[in-house]
């Protein structure tokens, strides 16, 4: 902005408008300067000001804000050009104002002295003791924040990870605060030490200190009123509103926090919710969701998860400060008043329900339910995979992304079915077989790790995660067929040269799902120094996630060997008709489950206390509807008919 | 030897801790014995360790009632035969 000193006729108008200089020399303005808009201003230091002569400025509420200057006091201030500033009760300070932003009825905006604006602020997350410090910036994305927190054994990672936070921290220092193009900050209080982004909207926030709220016209975030927010980084797209407590804590991309929820020392990353209950040292990977009342997340590890209504987990009964934390893996879900003693760690896609005081591991057992009964903890290994809330989420979750940013800081791999889980399933199988095979046909209940599984169902349950592996297995095979179009079937048994070879280990990076040995490279880089930025460590990141499909498919032609014990690329015709045959009838069989599951929903003690004076069958399909019109039990039926399709388009190219 | 039904009743009876006098042919697992979800499973399962057979999923889940599952366990049975 080229600026010169306000003239003699302009000082005078100013004047004449109630303004006051402590030194008109030090009130420097553009071409396009009208004293005319300027009234009941107080400069103070050097204060530079852009065109005023711009359009009004409709906020939408009704009433256009005149381009222009009223009712505020401004102390070493740079204002960018077609600004609207009126009402400002306390001090616009050392603050580099943006163009078309408007400020109206606010207190103290101002920098006091050097900050980071919340970048490298340590917060004590996932356990509130310390230990797994984070020092959070703008640039922080889940799986920054999961190599961070997870792995502290390595000290030299640790140290370089927090230097490349120590470096974007410092790449914002400042003594100057900033509010971005297009802005809006309204009815506020006191607003210190933050950067506000472009076309951010701040509208009644009751006190904001020490740091970032990241925005973009694409994705704008939003903070609303009543928050009281410290030491905090805001991402692009989120929102933060109505009341909302928030300290020492990051709010990721597209997450929303509000109706008087509070957190401190915890971290949302993309697109989590968070409303009226209380987090303390959360990691919230992506979509993390709690919004009822009486919920406490303490010292938690979640990613896809919700948490229903009294939620509690607790890291008490230590005796030297708070260590206890807990993992619960993708997907979980907790049932009402369910409550869980930490330290546990808690499969993928599994159901909590009831209060569970032991401490237990079923990390190898995915889509299982974890019940409450008679005081004991017992797991049902693979029944969440037959429920309608898992096929529901799987197709959800992408649909919800309300990142909108052309960049997304969090690498997301939404699958269900995975190498991840399926490396899980392949384990538990093992591991229920072994179970089975040691347990004497007396017992009731045999322990795994920490919890109880019933002995009947030991076979059971293996049969379930066989069903779900065969399905996955065929969903591959099927999904790479639909997307090459191989003349022949058998022209799909080719290793993918984009993938990683071999039967390696999986890892769920807070929402990342990669081949461990992707991830011990990525650790090896940052170790090594060569990467050397944020931003360097972000772009590897989603190196990683782009290699997700080739490398889960040359996994897959890995392991189907080890679990059906033949090559694929070995199998004849007939016996890959047979296997397709297998998938259909697996996949199937899902189906038909998940329609038996939703079908509780319409039948028995679903339909208690319709009909309040008579006509209940009548009232309760009024409201609810039938089965049979139900949109997801019709969408089963279609995807029913669609697995029956592909597998006739499939067996003319099997030979 | 005890016939199906006999069988399935005292099965149904331990697995749930109800009484087995008040279990009939057209007592419904989930409405009448109050089987819930885990134990519907439980309950096919117990029955595949005391008959010997292996049932498939969603078919067996889909039995609503004792009477239902004579028959359902008895066609298994003899497709074993």
């Amino acid at each position: 902005m080229k600026t010169r000193p306000v003239a003699e006729q302009e000082i005078e108008i100013l004047e004449h408008n109630g303004c006051t200089a402590e030194d008109w020399e030090k009130v420097l303005v553009t071409d396009g300067f009208d004293a005319g808009r300027i009234h009941d201003v107080q400069f103070a230091g050097t204060v530079e000001i852009g065109r005023v002569d711009g359009p009004a400025i409709d906020l939408g509420d009704g009433a256009m804000r005149p381009c222009g200057m009223s009712a505020a006091k401004l102390q070493n201030v740079r204002v960018g050009d077609g600004c609207s500033i009126s009402g400002v009760r306390g001090w616009l300070a050392n603050l580099d104002v943006g163009n078309n932003v408007v400020i109206e009825n606010v207190g103290t905006i101002s920098c006091a002295g050097e900050t980071s604006f919340g970048n490298g602020h340590e917060i004590s997350v996932f356990n509130e003791g310390g230990g797994r410090e984070l020092k959070i910036t703008d640039r922080t994305s889940a799986q920054i924040a999961y190599l961070t927190v997870m792995y502290r054994d390595n000290k030299p990672l640790a140290a370089k990870l927090a230097g490349l936070a120590d470096a974007c921290a410092k790449s914002r220092r400042s003594t100057r605060a900033s509010i971005g193009d297009g802005a809006r900050v309204l009815n506020c209080n006191e607003i210190r030490n933050v950067r506000i982004g472009p076309c951010a909207t701040i509208q009644g926030a009751l006190s904001l200190r020490e740091g970032t709220i990241d925005s973009s016209k694409e994705a704008p975030a939003v903070v609303g009123s009543g928050v009281i927010a410290e030491d905090f980084i805001i991402q692009k797209g989120a929102s933060v509103k109505d009341g909302a407590m928030v300290s020492a804590s990051l709010v990721g991309e597209g997450t929303r926090i509000g109706k008087q929820f509070s957190c401190e020392n915890s971290a949302f990353f993309a697109n989590c919710e968070g409303f009226h209950s209380e987090a303390c040292s959360w990691f919230a990977g992506p979509y993390s969701v709690t919004h009822h009342r009486s919920s406490l997340l303490i010292a938690a590890s979640t990613s896809f998860y919700n948490a229903g209504s009294g939620t509690n987990q607790s890291n008490h009964m230590y005796k030297l400060g708070p260590l206890h934390q807990g993992t619960m893996e993708r997907g979980c879900k907790t049932g009402s008043f369910s409550y869980l003693l930490w330290p546990s760690r808690v499969g993928a896609f599994t159901a909590i329900m009831g209060k569970h005081y032991a401490n237990f591991d079923t990390s190898d057992f995915p889509f299982s339910y974890i019940n409450e009964e008679d005081g004991k903890s017992t797991l049902t290994p693979g029944m969440n995979f037959f429920t309608v809330g898992t096929m529901r989420d799987g197709d959800k979750w992408p649909a919800r992304d309300r990142r909108k940013g052309a960049e997304k800081l969090d690498q997301i791999v939404f699958d269900v079915l995975s190498p991840y889980t399926a490396q899980k399933m392949i384990r538990g199988v093992a591991l229920l077989q072994e179970l089975g095979d040691k347990a004497d046909k007396s017992e009731t209940f045999v322990n795994c790790r920490g919890i109880q599984i019933k002995r009947l169902l030991l076979k059971t349950c293996r049969r379930y995660y066989g069903l779900a592996l065969d399905k996955y297995f065929g969903d591959v095979l099927m999904n790479r067929f639909d997307a090459l179009k191989p003349a022949k079937f058998r022209d799909l048994f080719k290793v993918d040269p984009a993938g990683e070879t071999g039967e390696g280990e999986w890892v769920d990076i807070a929402g990342l799902m990669c081949r461990k040995s992707r991830a011990s490279a990525l650790v090896g880089k940052i170790v090594d120094g060569r990467i050397r930025s944020q931003d360097e460590l972000l772009a590897a990141i989603k190196d990683i996630h782009d290699s997700y499909r080739a490398d889960e498919w040359n996994w897959c032609l890995a392991m189907y060997a080890k679990v059906y014990g033949r090559e694929p690329g070995q199998l004849s015709g007939e016996e890959l008709k047979t296997f397709l045959e297998q998938w259909k009838q697996s996949s199937q069989k899902l189906l038909n489950m998940v329609a038996g599951d939703a079908q509780k929903e319409f039948e028995g003690a679903t339909r208690t206390g319709f009909g309040i004076d008579g006509n209940g069958d009548a009232d309760f399909e009024a409201v609810r509807g039938t089965f049979e019109g139900n949109k997801f039990v019709k969408k089963l039926k279609e995807d029913g008919e669609k697995i029956n399709q592909r597998f006739e388009a499939v067996v003319p190219r099997l030979a | 030897m005890a016939s199906t039904f006999e069988r399935i009743k005292k099965v149904t009876a331990e697995l749930l801790k109800i009484d087995a006098g008040k279990i009939t042919e057209k007592s419904g697992f989930v409405e009448d014995l109050g089987a819930e979800s885990v134990q519907s499973i439980e309950l096919v399962a117990a029955f595949e360790e005391e008959f010997d057979i292996e049932m498939d999923e969603d078919a067996a889940l889909s039995v609503k009632n004792v009477g239902d599952a004579v028959r359902f366990i008895d066609s298994v049975l003899k497709q074993k035969k």
